[in-house]
C-alpha cells in the first residue's frame, strides 16, 4: 500500500522526469510544506511560506482589480524560473526551472500534475 | 530514569523500575528511534543500558545512534547484547552473547542476565524475535518483564505493528506497563507522523498525541509546523522572530514587513516553525492566509505605544477566533516609558491567566520566556493530565 506522502512524491518525482524541472514543492495555501523535491541545503520550509505569500498576495491582487484569479505566478529571473499554481482549494504546486526550459511544455505538465495533486487531496 | 522523549517527560515524570514500556511502531514510520533515544538518554545520565540486536552487526547498530550523533563507545556503562552475529558465523566481541539466536531458550537466558545486570534493558526489534521464534514467544518475552519487575530494572521495546493476529497484537499491548503508540497522519494537510501516549500504569493520562520530526543529529523532536506571530505595525514582530529562531528569513521592505517573517528554531525537544505577519493594515488580507492552521498566537506589543493596543486587541481577535492558545510579549521595555506587563493587562482588559513576557526584542532579552509560557499552554492545555 503507497501512503499519501508517496504518491505525491511520485507526481512530483514524473514532473522532475519530464525534463526541464530542477525542483518542486506541494505546499499548502497557508504555507507549510506538504512534499517537496528539493536539494538538502534549500530551506524548503521557508521556501514554501514564501511561495504560499507570493501566490496569496498575487491572488489578492488580480481579485481586488476584478480580474478573478490568476491561474498561475510566474517569476524569471537568469537562473531559471519559478512557477506557482494552485492544486485545488488546499494546495499549490511549484516547481524550479533550468533557464533554457520549454515554458509551453513546462506549463502543460505542471497542469496535469496540478490536476493529480487536486485529486489526491480530495479538491 | 527518563523516557527522554519530548512531552512523555513532562506526563509521565519518569521511567520507575521493575516498569516494560513499549514502542508500538506503525510499519510505515522510522521508530526505532524512540527506543535508542530513550537508551542514549539515559546513558548520559549514568545508567547500565544494554540495547539487544537481532536484526543488525553491532556496528551498523553503532552506526545507526551515530546518524543522531550518539557514540555509544563513550559510555563504560553500555553494552550490547549481540543476538545478530551467530546467524551470519562472525566472532562476537561484545559483553553478551546469544550464541544461536535461533534457539529461544538461549535467547532467553542471555537476555534475562541482561535484565539483572543493567538497569535498562532495550529490545531494538521485538518484532523481528516474533517472526524469528513464533507467536508463542509473547510468553517468553512477558518472563522478561517479570525479572525486569524483580530486578528493578527497566525494559523497553521496540515493536512494530505489522499485520500480527489482533491476539499478538493485544498481548504485547497488555503485557507493558505502558505503551506509546508512533504512526503517521494526515490531517487536513499536514502530513506528518505522530506519537501518543496509549497507557503508563503509574501516570494518571488520558490520551496525548504529539506531531513529531527526525532531527540528524538531535532524535526526536515534538513538532510545532506553525506559532504566528503578530501584533501592530512597529512594534518589534520581525526582530521578535530574528531575536528566537536558529534561522530566519523576512520580506521586508523599506523597514517594514511587506509578506511575512519565516523562523526555525529547535528548543528543548521541539522543533518549531515560526510565521510572522505583517502589521501594517493593508497588508490584512495575507494574514488570513498565514493565519490558517497556526497552533498558537505570540501577540507582541510595543509597551510604551499604548494607542496602538485597540490594533493589537483586533488583530488578537482576528488571529485567535477559533480559540487558539496566546501570550503577549510586552516588548521594547528598555524604553523609559515602556508599561508594565499588568499596566498593559489593565489596559488591553486581557484575561488573569494570560501570560503577558516582558522582552526587549532587539536585544533578544526574554524571547525564549515567550516561548515557553506558549509551550507551557499548548501542552498543558492538550495534554492535559486531569
Ligand atoms: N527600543 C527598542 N526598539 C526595538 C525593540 N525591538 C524592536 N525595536 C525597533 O522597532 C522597530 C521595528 O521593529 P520590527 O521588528 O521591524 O517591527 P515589526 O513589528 O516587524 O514591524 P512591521 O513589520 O513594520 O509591522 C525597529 O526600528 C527596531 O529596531 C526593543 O526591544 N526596544
Ligand atoms: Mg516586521
Amino acid at each position: 500500500m503507497t501512503s499519501l506522502r508517496e504518491m505525491l512524491e511520485n507526481v512530483l518525482r514524473d514532473l522532475k522526469s519530464a525534463g526541464d524541472i530542477e525542483a518542486s514543492a506541494i505546499v499548502s495555501r497557508d504555507g507549510l510544506l506538504i512534499a517537496a523535491d528539493i536539494s538538502q541545503n534549500v530551506n524548503a520550509e521557508a521556501f514554501a511560506a514564501m511561495t504560499a505569500t507570493m501566490l496569496g498576495a498575487a491572488e489578492t491582487a488580480t481579485s481586488e482589480l476584478g480580474k478573478g484569479i490568476p491561474d498561475r505566478v510566474i517569476v524569471e529571473g537568469k537562473s531559471g524560473k519559478i512557477i506557482a499554481t494552485g492544486a485545488g482549494s488546499k494546495a499549490l504546486l511549484v516547481v524550479m526551472t533550468n533557464p533554457k526550459a520549454n515554458l509551453g511544455l513546462v506549463l502543460l505538465e505542471l497542469g496535469k500534475a496540478s490536476e493529480k495533486v487536486k485529486e489526491l487531496l480530495g479538491g | 530514569m527518563r523516557v527522554g522523549i519530548p512531552v512523555l517527560d513532562d506526563v509521565l515524570g519518569s521511567l520507575p523500575k521493575g516498569k516494560t514500556l513499549t514502542y508500538y511502531i506503525d510499519p510505515e514510520v522510522e521508530g526505532d528511534v524512540f527506543a535508542m533515544q530513550t537508551l542514549y538518554t539515559n546513558l548520559e545520565e549514568g545508567y547500565r543500558c544494554a540495547y539487544v540486536t537481532s536484526t543488525m552487526s553491532p556496528s551498523s547498530v553503532r552506526n545507526r545512534f551515530r546518524e543522531f550523533g550518539w557514540e555509544l563507545n563513550d559510555f563504560p556503562g553500555f553494552s550490547m547484547v549481540d543476538a545478530y552475529s551467530g546467524f551470519v558465523g562472525s566472532v562476537s566481541e561484545e559483553r553478551y552473547v546469544v550464541k544461536d539466536p535461533s534457539n529461544p531458550s538461549e535467547l532467553d537466558e542471555v537476555i534475562k542476565r541482561a535484565i539483572r545486570e543493567n538497569d535498562l534493558v532495550v529490545i531494538g526489534a521485538f518484532s523481528a524475535m516474533i517472526d524469528l521464534c513464533g507467536e508463542d514467544f509473547i510468553r517468553v518475552a512477558e518472563n522478561w518483564t517479570r525479572e525486569a519487575s524483580n530486578a528493578g530494572s527497566r525494559l523497553v521495546l521496540s515493536f512494530v505493528a505489522w499485520p500480527y493476529g489482533d491476539d499478538v497484537l493485544e498481548k504485547v499491548k497488555d503485557m507493558s506497563n505502558a505503551v506509546v503508540t508512533v504512526g503517521g497522519v494526515h490531517h487536513r494537510v499536514v502530513l506528518g507522523y505522530y506519537y501518543g501516549l496509549l497507557k503508563a500504569d503509574w501516570a494518571d493520562v488520558n490520551g496525548i498525541a504529539v506531531l513529531f520530526r527526525l532531527v540528524r543529529p538531535g532524535g526526536v523532536r515534538a513538532y510545532i509546523p506553525k506559532i504566528l506571530v503578530t501584533g501592530p505595525f512597529n512594534a518589534g514582530k520581525s526582530s521578535f522572530v530574528h531575536a528566537v529562531s536558529n534561522k530566519a528569513v523576512s520580506v521586508d521592505r523599506l523597514g517594514t514587513t511587506v509578506a511575512l517573517d519565516h523562523g526555525h528554531v529547535e528548543f528543548k525537544g521541539f522543533s518549531i516553525d515560526i510565521f510572522g505577519t505583517p502589521g501594517q493594515e493593508r497588508f490584512d488580507p495575507l494574514l488570513k492566509v498565514l493565519g490558517k492552521e497556526a497552533l498558537g498566537v505570540i501577540l507582541v506589543v510595543d509597551s510604551a505605544n499604548p494607542e496602538t493596543f485597540p490594533r493589537a486587541k483586533q488583530m488578537l481577535e482576528a488571529t485567535t477566533r477559533f480559540g487558539l492558545p496566546y501570550v503577549i510579549a510586552a516588548n521594547k521595555q528598555d524604553l523609559p516609558n515602556a508599561l508594565s506587563p499588568e499596566e498593559i493587562r489593565k489596559r488591553m482588559a486581557l484575561p488573569e491567566n494570560i501570560p503577558i513576557v516582558p522582552i526587549v526584542a532587539k536585544d533578544g532579552k526574554g524571547v525564549y520566556d515567550v516561548l515557553e509560557a506558549l509551550l507551557r499552554l499548548l501542552i498543558g492545555g492538550k495534554y492535559d493530565k486531569s
